[in-house]
């Protein structure tokens, strides 16, 4: 009876409820009726939002132009570039997707947060100039109006790279290309070292490259902030969740030789929610993998490096997460504040950290001592048998340290050649790659996001070249190989 | 008369009684050959109506836009083909008798001689498009697109049902033939003047009046291609053909009621056409240039000369196709990259060469180039506004100048210029897409030749 007399709308979620199971009793449970009803008459008048079809307040928008998939600071800015060099406001959606808000095993949050030009490559010199330069007017960048100015707490400390003889010429070289660049780096012989740094053992060093301005450290935090603030003003959308598909089609299509390839396009992007089944295709024109230590996880999902070993599409992408190692201590003689960022010939290095005599530092593992980077837990042992060797005989005043804390974070690791990949894949055409700077992602990030937001836009690199860090290296076989890395 | 509009009703039964296999080709065929009996009315001696029956009936004012409605029908459904493959049969069947039913009111519409009747299926064409723009569209702003449609068309319309009701009470007969001789002249009072106002503000929501046009971004951006275009071409002119209806017995009040409105549209012509020169969005720039066009039909419309009537109908018939091709254009577009933005897909004429051609002459109808027959309609009108005011020539030729502006800009951005990267593999123009755009061309081209028959009621 209440069936047929409740018209059919409002009667909806009554009907379902089934009165067998309460078989022998009269209970209707009026109030419970009546409130629903109320509900729903409320619901349609005016004055409230209007439910009519599910709530999706929480899952992305069903369309966006350009999905970054990654939101740490190469995938914001990728983000910030794009709105910005867009010739009218408001005219490309993009849309970020990080699995993680609270960036805990993101290499940003991680990082230690230095800056340095002592590259031999003349690309990574001009990105971290362009970046050291985008550092210092952050505040002009990244302006918001509602929100206080960013205090990046820059350390111009500068980076100090000591080299034994076997390397000293290869350093003579790289800081020539540096200084073309213009960096602003000197060389220091043994005696200048002990002059100026007194707490150094020069025993093994045979030249050193100190850079002089635009080097040193600074708060990946604050840059990650600001940079999401500013987006989040441009009108950037964001989103938490993973992308777990990508829906693609592809063409056979024969090349000016008569070769046949496949080309593929990714029509969506299928992003999971957390703890939930629940997904949302997102319809878009271009995706950029900008997932760091993951992205070869993502490059997989759209079918990249499918295929036979030794062809353009059997060629992986050569990304893995490798796990290293940062270390805290107090040393209350050591090197005073103007201690630069110290690689030791040895691979060790360490860098003031505060004003209270703390330093950080670490060392990276020889392939052999590669730790497991499924987890993000750190091994004590190898700061007391790797690194504090090394740091004791260069500084000796480390002799006497105490550690305090220590954390571990992943590099976004080229296997290939331990530099950037930046711009297209040839075969998946809509997928864009801002991944795998192995460890210098963060002081590269202002630079690469420009140099893809052109090659998005314009179709080329304007500003900086970054030809020699496209994707078709890897089937090429060229690598673009710095000489001394940390 | 019943040859149009009953065949239009069997397309219904035909819809869901075909194999599945056969919907899009019976009915597109059986949409062509009914395309074929509006060219029956066209052959008229003097302006009177060709009187088929006591209700229905067609006149040099109805036939060219009761031609552009049968022949959009096939149109929209060979524009339908590809979003709608991957659906369910009973869902395509439901989207194409939405546009069944909105073709069978939009002739009966165009072809009532009772201003009731008309005003009923002025009505009923809103229900189908508002399903069609909430069920299929696109985004999840499809929602507020469709209740803006809605309710502006409606708020602006029930006043007119009230005139109606009105003046059939004062006259006795709301006949179109009749409404002439009957009618009389309207003094100043304020009774009269809200008379004028409820009369017009329905066709003004409709056209739409610049102050008026929130409504048609939104419905057009939204709405999958079949409800853009039928939108674009069809329904707008509604509100023109209503206008050129009505004015008769609105007589003498027209010539200073009309002023606001022209001011508004003068104004609005420069406006919209300055905010098409802003925009990304691809579809959202040919909705903007529909209210400017439409703009420059309600001048025509309310400065009431014959030559005006003339201009207006030329431009309703012209707009209608040129709209029409430029959504089918941009859709093509869309199908293939999924993205609406004009910066990202540039520098199609090296991959797509005939697509590239056909951009090439739906811009330039768009911008009005002789001798097409969108030239002749602004022409005309232009030429009528410069006889009512002087000054009006500064607003119409600044619009004609942004309008040149805007659909070259949209030209070369989507057209010329470098490829960018992710567009390379794009799958090649079908032959459906290409006919399509040789239909609407056409027509366009061939009036050119003899605008003659599209010229109304003084030819």
């Amino acid at each position: 009876m209440i069936r047929r007399v409740l018209p059919h709308g409002l009667g909806r979620g009554l009907l379902t409820r089934r009165p067998g199971t309460r078989r022998g009793g009269f209970s209707l449970d009026w109030d419970g009726k009546v409130s629903e009803i109320k509900k729903k008459i409320k619901s349609i008048l005016p004055g409230t939002s209007c439910d009519l079809l599910p709530d999706t307040s929480h899952l992305p928008p069903e369309h966006s132009d350009v999905v970054i998939v990654g939101g740490g600071v190469l995938g914001l800015s990728v983000a910030y570039w794009l709105k910005k060099l867009e010739s009218r406001r408001g005219g490309i959606r993009v849309l970020v997707v990080e699995q993680d808000y609270t960036y805990s095993q993101a290499s940003t949050g991680l990082s230690v947060g230095g800056i340095c030009q002592q590259f031999s490559l003349p690309e990574n010199i001009q990105l971290s100039l362009f970046s050291a330069s985008f550092l210092r007017n952050i505040n002009e960048y990244l302006a918001v109006t509602s929100a206080p100015p960013l205090d990046l707490r820059f350390n111009p400390s500068g980076y100090l790279l000591l080299a034994s003889e076997k390397d000293a010429a290869a350093m003579e070289s790289n800081v020539k290309v540096q200084k073309q660049e213009g960096a602003k780096v000197c060389l220091m012989s043994p005696d200048q070292l002990r002059n100026k740094f007194p707490w150094i053992n020069t025993e093994g060093v045979a030249l050193a490259s100190y850079g002089m301005e635009n080097e040193g450290w600074f708060d990946p935090w604050c840059l990650l902030q600001g940079l999401r603030q500013k987006v989040e003003s441009m009108g950037v959308f964001f989103c938490q969740g993973e992308v777990t598909r990508f829906v693609s089609s592809s063409q056979r299509m024969l090349t000016t030789d008569d070769e046949m390839v496949i080309l593929k396009r990714i029509h969506e992007v299928h992003v999971k929610m957390d703890h939930s089944l629940e997904y949302q295709p997102v319809e878009c024109a271009i995706v950029i993998n900008a997932a760091g230590a993951w992205s070869a996880q993502i490059a997989a999902l759209a079918g990249i490096g499918k295929g036979p070993p030794g062809t353009l599409q059997g060629t992986k992408l050569p990304v893995e997460p490798r796990k290293r190692y940062v270390y805290v201590w107090h040393c209350p003689q050591g090197p005073g504040l103007e201690t630069p960022l110290v690689a030791d010939t040895s691979g060790a290095y360490f860098r003031r950290e505060g004003l209270g005599s703390n330093y950080l530092g670490g060392r990276s593992p020889t392939e052999e001592e590669e730790p497991d980077p499924a987890n993000l837990e750190v091994d004590h042992d190898f700061f007391q048998e790797k690194v504090w060797p090394h740091l004791a005989l260069r500084v000796p005043a480390f002799e006497t340290l105490k550690v305090q804390t220590a954390w571990a974070g992943y590099y976004d690791y080229n296997t290939f050649d331990q530099n950037g990949v930046v711009g297209p894949h040839p075969l998946v055409v809509n997928m864009y790659f801002a991944t795998g700077f192995s460890g210098h992602g963060l002081q590269q990030a202002p630079g690469v996001g420009r140099a893809v937001a052109e090659m998005i836009l314009e179709g080329s690199f304007q500003t900086i070249d970054l030809s020699p860090f496209l994707f078709n290296r890897f089937y090429l076989g060229e690598k673009t190989q710095e000489n001394n890395i940390m | 008369m019943l040859k149009m509009v009953f065949s239009t009703i069997m397309l219904l039964p035909m819809t869901w009684f075909s194999k599945n296999n056969m919907i899009w080709i019976n009915l597109t065929t059986h949409g062509l050959i009914i395309s074929l009996i509006p060219l029956l009315f066209f052959n008229q001696t003097n302006s009177n109506l060709i009187n088929c029956s006591a209700h229905l009936s067609s006149d040099p004012l109805t036939t060219p836009l009761l031609m552009l409605t049968a022949w959009l029908l096939p149109l929209m459904i060979m524009a339908s083909q590809y979003h709608l493959h991957n659906e369910s049969p009973s869902r395509k069947k439901l989207y194409l008798s939405m546009m069944i039913f909105l073709q069978i009111s939009l002739i009966m519409t165009f072809m009532a001689t009772e201003l009731i009747l008309f005003y009923i299926l002025f009505e009923t064409t809103l229900i189908p498009t508002l399903i069609i723009i909430t069920r299929w569209g696109i985004q999840a702003e499809r929602l507020n697109a469709g209740t803006y449609f809605l309710f502006y068309t409606l708020t602006g319309s029930l006043p007119l049902l009230i005139m109606l009701l009105y003046i059939y009470n004062d006259l006795g007969s709301l006949n179109i033939m009749f409404l002439t001789l009957t009618a009389q002249k309207l003094t100043s009072t304020w009774s009269h003047n809200l008379l004028w106002l409820a009369c017009m503000m329905a066709f003004m929501v409709k056209m739409p009046l610049y102050g008026l046009h929130l409504w048609l971004p939104k419905a057009h951006v939204e709405a999958p291609i079949a409800g853009s275009m039928v939108l674009a071409a069809v329904l707008l002119k509604l509100g023109g053909y209503g206008m050129m209806r009505l004015t008769p017995i609105l007589d003498p009040l027209t010539e200073y009621m009309a002023y606001p409105f022209l001011m508004l549209s003068l104004w609005g012509m420069i406006m919209t056409s300055s905010i098409c020169l802003r925009q990304t969005d691809l579809k959202s720039l040919i909705a903007y240039s529909s209210v400017s066009h439409m703009a420059l039909v309600i001048v025509a419309s309310l400065i009431q000369t014959p030559w005006s009537f003339t201009g207006a109908i030329i431009l309703m018939i012209a707009h209608g196709l040129t709209s029409s091709m430029l959504f089918c254009l941009a859709n093509s577009n869309y199908e293939r990259t999924h993205s609406r933005i004009m910066m990202l897909s540039r520098g199609l004429q090296t991959l797509l060469p005939l697509m590239a051609f056909w951009w090439f002459m739906a811009n330039l109808t768009n911008l009005a180039l002789p001798p097409t027959i969108n030239l002749m309609g602004e022409l005309l009108v232009v030429t009528t506004s410069f006889s009512w005011s002087h000054i009006t020539i500064m607003f119409t030729g600044l619009n004609m100048l942004i309008t040149a502006l805007y659909s070259l800009h949209m030209y070369i951005t989507t057209q010329r210029g470098p490829l960018t990267h992710h567009i390379t593999n794009i799958k090649p123009s079908f032959t459906r897409e290409n006919m399509l755009m040789f239909m609407h061309l056409s027509p366009i081209i061939l009036l050119s030749l003899n605008p003659s028959i599209i010229m109304g009621l003084t030819p």
